[in-house]
């Protein structure tokens, strides 16, 4: 009975805590207050160049740390608490299942990269196939629940609901697609094991209180992963906001040329987790239009690291395919998103 | 004495959330020997094939016991894997 006490009285504060960053959160809403930072070109181009990144740090972590800490927050719990039984149980029932799975729950389970890759080796293997694989692959970092957060509380929700909607089709039809293709289908067959599962699946679930704790461990070890890249992100963007003029912004990113130019540099050059999305806002303040920042926004599936990764277990010709279709995609959304907005 | 053969299914090269895990499951077994009970532990890649056929799609990291996936996708404690192993060792 005691033991129970101690129990609820653990959840309670961690509920309690939760509560308060919500409510934070929900505050600087009311009160109409910034989470992205303030700094505008004009005040970091007469500094020293030293003092660039600290007064943008300064400036982003006194108005985004709210932000962080709800991101970081929330994506623990959601983590925790999501049931990774279905995907694991249903993933290889059928096509459609699969497809719908890969696209509803990509977003919670791989907000760690390091579950992404053997994930997507585990669904091909236990056959839901190609298709929903490379589905999930695709989904997993454009529209993982961090990025999502960040994007709606720094740039705004508008553009986030899009780039989950242009992520979630562009993921879908190029698992279709390959899944149609001769190679990938070789793949396919390659992988493809009879699923016996001789054993047993039969998951514990603890109590209340330590499934919450561990989901604050489990934010903490985000923050700890993320937040060093993020940090050197942030100085490079610092010189990107105070340096790079406005007139080569307003030539090369805007327009059809830029939304193509943005598409391109999305991909390969390998930014971390979540430094998109800053430096993202920053060429947005310097004048990139809104297409150009979605098809930005949108190049992180097909970048270099995560290919190589792909390409040792799925064959070259898939994964080539695939960057072509979600580069394909971020165009196509780009260009469709800057002709609907008014800002091409 | 009872002998209990326990899984940790992770990614090779293990990632860090694996490694903590093992960790776990070792502190445990520590401990259960003290107790009388011999824990065998292996490591099985999530990515290869014979864990996919016996356990279909899991998320990293994972804890076998006796043939029996019980905790998927997060970081044990060593307290929780030693309740866990004494309830199998039974």
């Amino acid at each position: 009975m005691e033991e129970k006490t101690k129990g609820a009285i653990r959840a309670g504060v961690i509920l309690a805590f939760v509560a308060v960053v919500i409510g934070l959160l929900i505050y600087s809403r009311i009160v109409a207050y910034s989470m992205a930072p303030q700094s505008k070109p004009i005040d970091l181009r007469p500094l020293p160049l030293w003092e660039i990144p600290i007064v943008y740090l300064i400036d982003y972590f006194s108005h985004g740390t709210i932000c962080l800490l709800f991101a970081f927050t929330v994506a623990g719990l959601i983590y925790e608490f999501v049931p990774k039984e279905a995907i694991t149980k249903y993933m290889g029932s059928s096509k459609a299942v699969g497809y719908a799975l890969a696209l509803g729950m990509a977003p919670f389970l791989t907000v760690c990269s390091c579950t992404m890759v053997p994930l997507f080796g585990g669904v091909l293997y236990a056959g839901a196939g190609i298709g929903p694989a490379i589905t999930f692959l695709l989904m997993a970092p454009a529209a993982n629940i961090l990025t999502i957060l960040l994007t709606g509380e720094m740039i705004s929700w508008e553009v986030a609901g899009i780039r989950i909607i242009a992520s979630a089709t562009t993921a879908l039809v190029a698992g279709i697609i390959i899944s149609k293709t001769p190679w990938g289908k070789a793949v396919e067959k390659e992988h493809q094991i009879a699923n016996a599962a001789s054993a047993k699946v039969e998951i514990v679930k603890p109590p209340l209180d330590e499934r919450l704790w561990a989901a604050l461990k489990f934010a903490g070890y985000l923050a700890k992963q993320i937040l060093p890249f993020f940090i050197i992100g942030l100085i490079a963007v610092s010189y990107v906001e105070a340096f790079l003029p406005e007139d080569i912004v307003g030539t090369y990113l805007t327009g059809v040329t830029g939304i193509l130019i943005a598409s391109v540099l999305g991909g390969p050059l390998y930014t971390p987790t979540l430094v998109e999305v800053v430096l993202g806002k920053a060429m947005w303040d310097l004048g990139m239009s809104k297409g150009a920042l979605l098809s930005w926004l949108m190049g992180q599936p097909y970048d270099v690291a995560n290919a190589m990764a792909v390409s040792r277990i799925a064959k070259w010709k898939v994964v080539l395919t695939y960057m072509f279709i979600a580069w394909a995609g971020s165009v196509a959304f780009g260009l469709l998103y800057g002709v609907l907005s008014g800002s091409l | 004495m009872k002998e209990v053969k326990v899984e940790v299914i992770g990614t090779e090269p293990p990632c860090m959330r694996c490694q903590a895990t093992r960790k776990a499951v070792e502190k445990a077994a520590v401990k259960l020997k003290q107790a009388g009970v011999m824990v065998n532990i292996e490591k099985a890649n999530i990515m290869s094939k014979e864990v996919v056929q016996k356990y279909g799609v899991l998320v990293s990291p994972a804890v076998a016991i006796n043939n029996t996936v019980k905790i998927m996708g997060r970081v044990p404690s060593p307290e929780e894997v030693e309740k866990l192993i004494m309830e199998e060792a039974k």
